[in-house]
């Protein structure tokens, strides 16, 4: 039974290689293949990062001693640097497979730089170790991409480093995620000391102060907020013709946000110049630097007031003027540039109603004031600028500027030049033909020239008085030290009236000035061509003042010549009389 | 002696008034006007003094013309609309004026309540009052405050023309004072007009009756 069972079973086993065992061989042959390629799979990148591992294992001699975190090297301008790598951090990088000698290749252990003589400081040093970089990654490579063409191009330029660490260089793709939230991208190249050279050879910084940034108002903003062609993938080359065009250029971008004040801005002298060719005139970036915006109030203080970079000797005045010691004082609403001329809206204020306005509109009761003691005061305030009294020590005179008599409103050079169909350099000539000073009968020979038939104006002269100068009009003082005498104008030996001048105004407010010769106010030709401007005594006809001698002598001479005559013919009334008492007495 | 009541109250005063006012606005004014050549006052008391004197005349105006038009008597101002009477009247008073006088001949004009002025008198002070001092007040008040009167001032033309009518009327006025009081001293006797103005009776000289 037993062998009988031994037989099925060795009958059964026999049948079971028969049938599994080729299944198995099959299964075998098949799938050895898949597991040597999956063990090789699996086994490779072991393999491979072993491989490169053992490189830096390779370099332990030079680990055996910059792993120490101490360990550092004293240059020859006694500069230290640590030269320290930390083993941990490099097996991160994306330079992880190479040795210590692929980047730093003339370093051996026979020409090891011991010597601290060797480089002259830090960056010597690293810009001799980044010289290595060009090995892999090539000019051309770099080129490519604006940024790094400018870089590389430097004679100073910073060393690869700076911006991508020695022994941390990581791939750019792993720089951007992590950066793109803030400015630090861009940072990474601007915080370094990089300039552009502009078509005329000027060099414009690009580099930018990351603390300034972030003091300024704007540092919530990203880069591409204001300079919207450039992001991580586009960088244009931008050469402009100087610095100056590429602030007037760049300014245009605070639009974006700041189109109220740009607009403001648009309609000032500043621009008006801009738009003249003048490009000395301020833009945005002028006053409010380019990465150093601050809040309002950094511009209305004394030492932060932008105005003083081109009119530093006005401000020398302002600042010895009642209002600059005011100011400098500390008082609260004593008024800096910006409070009469306006921040954005500079317009041209000289001898201007608007500057009047801007006087009383902090001395409100100024009109009210100067009514207690002065005879019509309103007029005298409409008629004098208000530095003639309260800038003691200025030059005075009497600016004669044309009016349109039915308007009201100034007659502009541009209107004057359309109706005498000249231009700009002829219109001085046809003012003043002797260029010697207007005079009497040139004065009135324009006005009716502009009054003919047929130019549809009429205008007429009105003078105002005022200080000589701009400058002048911010040495106001103290009001004891005001004008408050009569005479000081009411009189022809008043300084004012020697001081004649045609001023002519442009459309945009500013003035161009024809001296005009003092006699012009009291010729008989004032009559007509001045006949809006009197000022008692000052302004008194010549003719009139003959006329009136020659009158009161006249006035005189008929009593004297009666009496005379009189005189003369009484012995001829003493005969008659004595005639009459004879005949009487016959009688 | 024969006395006619010549110039009534009324009269005496407002003619005293403007004569006063007269002499010192006409001081003022070429205080006002020649600061540089005259010291006496200041400016400002100039022209304050001048203003005030201003108005005083102005009213005074108003006296002598509600005075004579109420009264009636402004007919004494009126020349004759007679012509030819009044060049011949005119003509005779300028010729004794002239010669008359020289050759101790009579007046021709017999001054009476209601025939005050001989014709020249009226040519003379017709214009005067209806049109001189009414020009003068006129230009003087649009000078006071040249601002409120701007309008009425740029419809004569502008403040200087108005101006210059002012001070052409003050020249006019102070050598006419000259001819003014030297007349005054042409009555029978040299003061008898002038006392006349004070007392309002005016002496006649005596006429021999034949």
């Amino acid at each position: 039974m037993s062998e009988e069972k031994a037989e099925k079973i060795s009958g059964k086993s026999a049948l079971g290689l028969v049938i599994f065992g080729p299944i198995l061989g099959m299964l075998y042959v098949c799938l050895l293949p898949l597991i040597a390629l999956m063990t090789l799979l699996l086994v490779l990148p072991e393999l491979a990062s072993a491989k490169k591992t053992d490189i830096l294992e390779n370099s332990s001699i030079c680990m055996g001693c910059h792993s120490s975190p101490d360990f550092t090297k004293t240059f020859k301008n006694k500069e230290k640097m640590s030269v320290f790598v930390n083993e941990k951090d490099f097996k991160s990088t994306v330079h992880r497979f190479l040795s210590c000698t692929d980047c730093h290749q003339s370093i051996s252990l026979d020409n090891h730089p011991g010597s601290a003589d060797a480089y002259d400081g830090k960056n010597a040093f690293a810009v001799a170790a980044a010289a290595a970089c060009k090995n892999c990654h090539p000019e051309a490579q770099l080129k490519a991409k604006p940024n790094h063409g400018f870089i590389a191009n430097k004679t100073n330029a910073p060393p690869c480093t700076v911006c991508h660490g020695a022994h941390t260089v990581k791939r750019i793709s792993e720089w951007k995620p992590t950066l793109s939230s803030n400015n630090q991208y861009c940072l990474t190249c601007h915080s370094q000391k990089i300039s552009k050279q502009q078509k005329n050879g000027e060099m414009l910084s690009l580099s930018i102060d990351p603390s300034v940034l972030a003091a300024s108002v704007h540092n919530k903003h990203a880069c591409s907020d204001c300079h919207v062609e450039y992001t991580k993938t586009s960088h244009p080359v931008k050469q402009f013709d100087s610095n100056r065009k590429h602030s007037i250029s760049v300014s245009e971008a605070c639009k974006k946000c700041h189109a109220e004040k740009h607009k403001a801005v648009s309609e000032s002298i500043h621009a008006k110049m801009i738009s003249e060719g003048n490009l000395k005139a301020p833009v945005c970036t002028d006053c409010h630097g380019f990465h150093t915006v601050g809040p309002k109030a950094t511009y209305e203080t004394m030492s932060g007031v932008p105005c003083r970079k081109c009119h530093e000797d006005i401000f020398k005045i302002y600042s010895k003027s009642v209002h600059g010691m005011a100011k400098a004082k500390g008082t609260h609403n004593a008024p800096l540039c910006s409070s009469c001329h306006f921040a954005h809206e500079v317009k041209v204020t000289s001898m201007s109603e608007k500057i009047k306005g801007a006087c009383l509109g902090c001395h409100k009761d100024a009109e009210a004031k100067h009514t207690k003691w002065l005879p019509n005061a309103s007029l005298h305030l409409s008629a004098i600028s208000c530095a003639a009294c309260h800038s003691p020590g200025s030059g005075k005179g009497i600016y004669l500027r044309l009016y349109d008599q039915d308007t009201g409103k100034s007659f502009t050079e541009e209107q004057m030049l359309k109706i005498l169909g000249t231009t700009y350099e002829g219109l001085s000539n046809k003012i003043d033909p002797h260029g010697d000073g207007i005079e009497s009968d040139e004065l009135w020979s324009l006005v009716s020239k502009m009054n003919e038939k047929g130019t549809n104006a009429k205008v007429t002269f009105i003078g105002r008085m005022d200080v000589s100068t701009g400058s002048e009009a911010h040495q106001l003082s103290f009001k004891k030290n005001a004008v408050k005498e009569c005479e000081n104008c009411h009189s022809q030996e008043s300084e004012f009236f020697k001081n004649v001048t045609v001023a002519i105004v442009k459309a945009d407010g500013r003035l161009t000035r024809h001296k005009a010769k003092s006699e012009v106010l009291g010729s008989m030709f004032s009559l007509l061509s001045l006949k809006q401007f009197y000022v008692l005594g000052s302004t008194r006809l010549k003719g009139l003042d003959w006329l009136g001698i020659l009158m009161v002598f006249g006035g005189m001479s008929v009593p004297l010549a009666h009496i005379t005559l009189r005189v003369l013919t009484s012995p001829i009334r003493e005969a008659k009389r004595l005639n009459k008492m004879r005949k009487e007495d016959k009688r | 002696m024969k006395k006619i009541y010549l110039h009534p109250l009324p009269i005496r005063i407002w003619h005293w008034i403007n004569a006063i006012s007269f002499i010192i606005l006409i001081v003022t004014g070429l205080q006002i006007r020649y600061r540089e050549l005259m010291g006496l006052m200041k400016f400002k008391e100039a022209v304050d003094i001048h203003n005030f004197l201003g108005f005083v005349l102005i009213f005074n105006f108003f006296i002598w013309l509600v005075y004579y038009i109420f009264t009636g008597k402004i007919k004494i101002y009126i020349p004759p609309l007679n012509l030819k009477k009044f060049i011949m009247g005119s003509l005779k008073q300028a010729r004794y004026y002239g010669y008359g006088i020289l050759m101790g001949e009579p007046n021709p004009h017999h001054s009476s309540p209601d025939n005050k002025f001989n014709p020249m008198q009226q040519m003379a002070y017709l214009a005067i009052m209806m049109l001189l001092i009414p020009l003068q007040l006129g230009s003087g008040l649009l000078l006071w405050d040249a601002k409120m009167f701007a309008d009425w001032i740029n419809l004569v033309g502008g403040i200087k023309i108005v101006d210059t009518v002012h001070v052409f009327l003050f020249l006019f006025f102070t050598s006419f004072i000259f001819v003014h009081v030297y007349l005054a001293t042409l009555g029978h006797t040299a003061t008898a007009h002038i006392k006349a103005m004070f007392t309002g009776y005016e002496e006649l000289e005596e006429e021999h009756s034949h």
